[in-house]
């Protein structure tokens, strides 16, 4: 990063994650644990660290988690924004440490959901109990209406959806804290029991418990911390505008399509002066395989229509042109929606450092990408840099 | 004879039955169900409209599973949801009769039963039929 200066710079230090899957304790504990490691993986102390921000869906509050991890006095400041959550979280400790002149923040989130699909209830989202009580405010009939829609005006193949299943298990199968790790064959995959059609068992991902910490670090402080600093280049989070396609939406406008995730990702490029074509490793919210479909497109990562070769050919694979979801995604490790955006800043970040605890990128990769979407239609995008190389 | 309803603020009318929207002065906006601004320009000045009854499939898909409370019905089966546009604005419902669907297929608007309540009464939502 030439020329900018490195007090504005925010790098990624450190991380830790629980494993992801059912768990039958309170879900601070989860959270404690990942920040135990997060601190430890940068050989610092909670004394060490100047600002905290924390994330869950849940009913726990998690600037309370100053009570296990130590009363230092400082700020915890907690959010709340659906499966965006992670992304905000992170934007909000990194400018948290600009603005105030920080040095060290911690980051984490976490949850410890119910098994099967979230209820949601209607007049949270500011609609009628009509729309529950007939069925349609289900998120995964939304993301089978959405993915439908996107196939056929893109012209992709519907078998599509089961070479998407088929990567995040075989990721999920090689990363020793995934959820799923048993493969699935595409066949499986488009041959297994239909949940909202187009998408199968095979297809969704499933609400589940894990938390995970990430150790910010502002400037100098971040190369005194860790051998191999990420530079947090972009954290861009957008909101929806007329023409998105949201769940729980009773109407779309018959206009053009808007997506955040459009404008999320284009603002974080943007920000970070690099386009989309230098990615070499990416996370994408992938909820559903459709999701992972529809967001390689959104985010500019590939053309809208590209994708149904692009799987044929292993494009998005560990060793194709777009390594992506390299641990599996949210398909294979279930989304505890607090700690789900951070997850893959954690793996995008191990990737970069060269120390992926599942199957590793090759050929040193240096530019990653996250993208989180949620409900009820924001998303939050980074931008990570290895630093060292080729600046 | 009155039809019970899912929610009455649904409909334009029910004899013949014709959704309620709103449509925006402003921008032209039309939206389902009727509110008291337009969040396509913020404009608050908005009317009551009767929509279109018919349109094409703009999506669907099938509910294969009894969806959570507060989903209400007799007895489950899997049914079809679909997005239909109706020219001015695309509308959410089930899509009746069938479980397979093209996009493009045109069809009508029509009562559908929902579920019945405990003194007997059939409540009734809304839906599209092929046509
Ligand atoms: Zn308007």
């Amino acid at each position: 990063m030439s020329g900018a200066n490195i007090d504005n710079e925010v790098y990624i230090v450190g991380g830790g994650m629980t494993e992801f899957g059912r768990f039958d304790g309170e879900d601070q504990e989860l959270a404690e644990q990942a920040m135990r490691e997060a601190l430890a993986d940068c050989n610092i102390t909670w004394a060490d660290v100047d600002f905290a921000v924390g994330g869950t869906n849940g009913e726990t509050k998690p600037d309370n988690m100053v009570a296990r991890m130590g009363l230092t006095g400082l700020p915890f400041i907690t959010v709340k924004n659906g499966c965006a959550t992670g992304g905000v979280a992170l934007m909000t400790a990194r400018n948290g440490l600009i603005a105030e002149g920080r040095d060290i923040a911690v980051v984490v989130g976490y949850d410890n959901h119910a098994r099967g699909a979230f209820a949601a209830s209607p007049a949270r989202y500011g609609i009628g109990d009509w729309y529950g009580e007939t069925g349609m405010m289900v998120t995964t009939s939304y993301f089978a209406l959405k993915i439908r829609r996107y196939l056929h005006e893109h012209g992709i193949d519907e078998r599509t959806l089961g070479y998407v299943s088929e990567k995040a298990f075989d990721y999920g199968s090689a990363h020793p804290l995934a959820w799923r790790r048993k493969p699935v064959s595409v066949d499986e995959a488009i041959d297994s029991d239909v949940i909202n059609a187009p998408l199968t068992r095979f297809m969704f991902c499933s609400p589940d418990a894990g938390a995970v910490a990430l150790v910010l670090a502002r400037g100098k402080r971040a190369f005194e911390l860790c051998e191999n600093p990420i530079r947090l280049a972009a954290v861009e989070l957008r909101g929806r505008r007329p023409g998105s396609f949201e769940v729980f939406s009773p109407w779309l406008s018959t206009g053009e399509r808007t997506s955040p995730s459009i404008d999320a990702a284009q603002a974080a490029f943007a920000t970070a002066g690099i386009t989309p074509d230098q990615v070499q490793v990416a996370q994408l919210q992938d909820t559903d395989s459709g999701a992972e479909i529809i967001h390689l497109g959104e985010t500019g990562l590939c053309a809208n229509g590209e994708q149904g070769v692009g799987y044929l050919n292993g494009d998005y694979k560990i060793d194709g042109k777009l390594p992506v979801n390299t641990d599996g995604g949210c398909l294979a490790n279930g989304e505890p929606v607090g700690a789900s955006g951070l997850r893959q800043v954690h793996e995008v970040m191990r990737q970069l450092q060269g120390r992926a605890l599942g199957q590793q990128v090759p050929n040193n990769p240096r530019i990653g990408f996250t993208h989180v979407y949620g409900a009820p239609g924001i998303s939050a995008c980074t931008v990570l840099v290895k630093e060292g190389a080729n600046s | 004879m009155s039809i019970q309803l899912v929610d009455a603020s649904l409909f334009a009318s029910t004899e013949p039955v014709a959704l309620q929207g709103s449509a925006c002065a402003t921008c032209g906006a039309h939206v389902f169900p009727a509110q008291g601004s337009c969040p396509m320009c913020a404009g608050v000045d908005v009317s009551n409209v009767a929509l279109p009854t018919e349109g094409t499939v703009w999506s669907w898909t099938t509910q294969n599973f009894a969806p959570k409370a507060p989903f209400r019905t007799d007895e489950f089966h899997p049914f079809s949801i679909g997005y239909v546009d109706l020219g001015s604005v695309i509308v959410e419902g089930w899509l009746l009769d069938k479980t397979e669907w093209v996009i493009g297929e045109p069809v009508r608007l029509a009562l559908a039963k929902a579920w019945t309540n405990d003194d007997g009464t059939v409540v009734h939502t809304y839906g599209f039929e092929a046509i």
